[in-house]
């Protein structure tokens, strides 16, 4: 038992890197910053491409939804690779956009974001569409009988009451968004996991990548229960009779 | 006689295989007030919702002071994209669920339209607002938020909200049958004042006091089409067509 111990739990190991593990989960933050605003961006501007009305904006609709379908089915470390692997070598792209170094932050960085965002905006947009089909269908008519055209009434109307609803799946995606800046780490930004992984290569032990999971934890699991708050508190108003939120 | 305010033109509306209009044609009057009556499923909300292109009817015209709303790019395909702006600017709906926006307070429900789409300053869009609610008896909920109020406050408001834009038509979609029976009469005071002043309006009611006493014109649906309409004492005293008299007993029984 103590042998167990000793690989998972040795506080040595884990006071010896404790400052390196912190920077590097510093960089994980960053990236679940910048890509989370991206992604609540993205994701909306998914859902409204998925909402325009008519005959002639079915091509998009169609596009909308195939780049949702993609990009929720493929695993996020693919994208990464892709775009790491592939975007540096396409000459036409200037070089400041192909090997960006903006803000100070690596191309890493910059890659994980991009891919992050690509992903969990797919993920995202279906979580805006949730709320957004919440609202009853006489929000839409009574916006547009007042002759708002269908943008001014989503944004106006629609969006505004659909976000109220969605907070706890919204956090959720979140939640998974920050878990996956660890995968990052596979191509060379020196988040915690990576640094933990270099710990146990030149040590032989794990305590180092606990230490990461446990920085992970200080922020997933009040997030976890934040979304099971916010669950219980709409089901009391669903009780209540007032307004429901997609859960 | 002038030029018809509205004037509907074997208008045709279908829902995949289902025909909800069977080619209606009606006249309506400058200032005149026209009540439809019919069973559920009779058509008469979807010919409102044809007036405003809620539901952009298939076949058939329909002239909005003298103008063809159906004709032009994109009719009959399903596209709400023609005409709009001439149709909602003149033309307001009243809804039987209210639809007044719940994250909005009474004052933003009525002068959120006049902002964004007539472009109205803050201060002359509230100005307005207030007369308005003030009109319908309620200048003193303007910052409360629907949920506060009563149904037949919250349908004031709604009256309100769709006489902002200064609409030459209004169409009343069954606005007092979700309304708890003691609430009624608010709401169809407010409607009653409206036509004294001229409105011309539209008003799809079970409200036989009201088509009788308001309108001057009533019209009832089944199956539709148009099947009775003249004056209210003629249709609803002595109606002529087996299926309003049947239809009128069933509604007086109660």
């Amino acid at each position: 038992m103590s042998e167990f111990f000793h690989q998972y739990f040795d506080f040595h190991v884990m006071g010896a890197h404790f400052s390196e593990i912190l920077d590097g989960f510093f960089k994980n933050l960053l990236v679940f910053v910048v890509a989370a605003l991206l992604v609540l961006a993205w994701g909306l501007a998914l859902a409204l491409l998925r909402q325009l009305p008519g005959r002639k904006f079915l091509p998009v609709r169609g596009l909308t939804i195939a780049y949702i379908d993609v990009f929720r089915a493929i695993p996020v470390l693919i994208v990464i690779l892709l775009i790491s692997g592939g975007i540096p070598f396409l000459q036409f792209i200037p070089k400041d956009i192909r090997i960006p170094h903006w803000f100070g932050q690596p191309d890493p960085y910059w890659y994980g974001v991009l891919a992050l965002t690509l992903v969990y905006g797919a993920y995202m947009a279906e979580v805006y569409r949730a709320g957004i089909e919440a609202i009853p269908g006489g929000q839409m008519e009574a916006a547009r009988s007042l002759g708002m055209s269908h943008m001014q009434a989503m944004r106006h109307v629609i969006v505004p009451q659909a976000i109220t609803k969605i907070p706890a799946p919204m956090l959720n995606e979140l939640i998974s968004l920050l878990k996956d800046t660890s995968l990052v780490g596979v191509i060379a930004l020196g988040e915690s996991v990576l640094v933990g992984r270099e710990v146990l290569a030149e040590s032989f032990n794990s305590s180092a990548i606990i230490l990461a999971g446990a920085m992970f934890l200080v922020i997933t699991l009040p997030l976890a229960r934040l979304v099971d708050y916010l669950i219980k508190r709409n089901q009391a108003k669903i009780a209540r009779g007032s307004h429901i939120e997609v859960a | 006689m002038a030029e018809p305010m509205l004037r509907l033109q074997g208008v045709h509306k279908r829902f995949g295989a289902l025909e909800v209009l069977k080619g209606v044609d009606l006249d309506v009057q400058r200032g005149e007030v026209v009540c439809i009556l019919g069973p559920s499923g009779s058509g008469k909300s979807t010919l409102l919702r044809c007036v405003n292109l809620l539901e952009p009817p298939e076949e058939g015209e329909i002239f909005l002071e003298g103008k063809d709303i159906c004709k032009g790019p994109g009719s009959g395909t399903g596209e709400q994209s023609w005409n709009l702006d001439f149709v909602r600017q003149r033309v307001g709906m009243v809804f039987q669920q209210f639809n007044l926006f719940p994250h909005k307070s009474v004052m933003e429900n009525v002068t959120m339209a006049p902002e964004k789409v007539l472009g109205r300053s803050k201060t002359e869009a509230r100005e307005k607002a207030t007369a308005l609610l003030e009109r319908v008896g309620l200048g003193d909920k303007l910052n409360q938020y629907p949920e506060r109020l009563s149904g037949g406050q919250q349908q004031r408001v709604a009256i309100a909200r769709a006489l902002a834009m200064e609409p030459h038509v209004m169409l009343f979609d069954e606005v007092t049958s979700a309304l708890d029976p003691e609430l009624v009469k608010e709401v169809l005071d407010t409607m009653r004042e409206l036509a004294s002043e001229g409105m011309t309006m539209l008003v799809v009611t079970h409200e036989m006091g009201f088509a009788k006493e308001v309108g001057d014109q009533v019209v009832f649906m089944d199956g539709g089409v148009i099947v009775e309409q003249g004056r209210p004492a003629d249709v609803l005293d002595n109606p002529r067509e087996e299926r309003t008299k049947k239809f009128l007993g069933l509604v007086l029984e109660r």
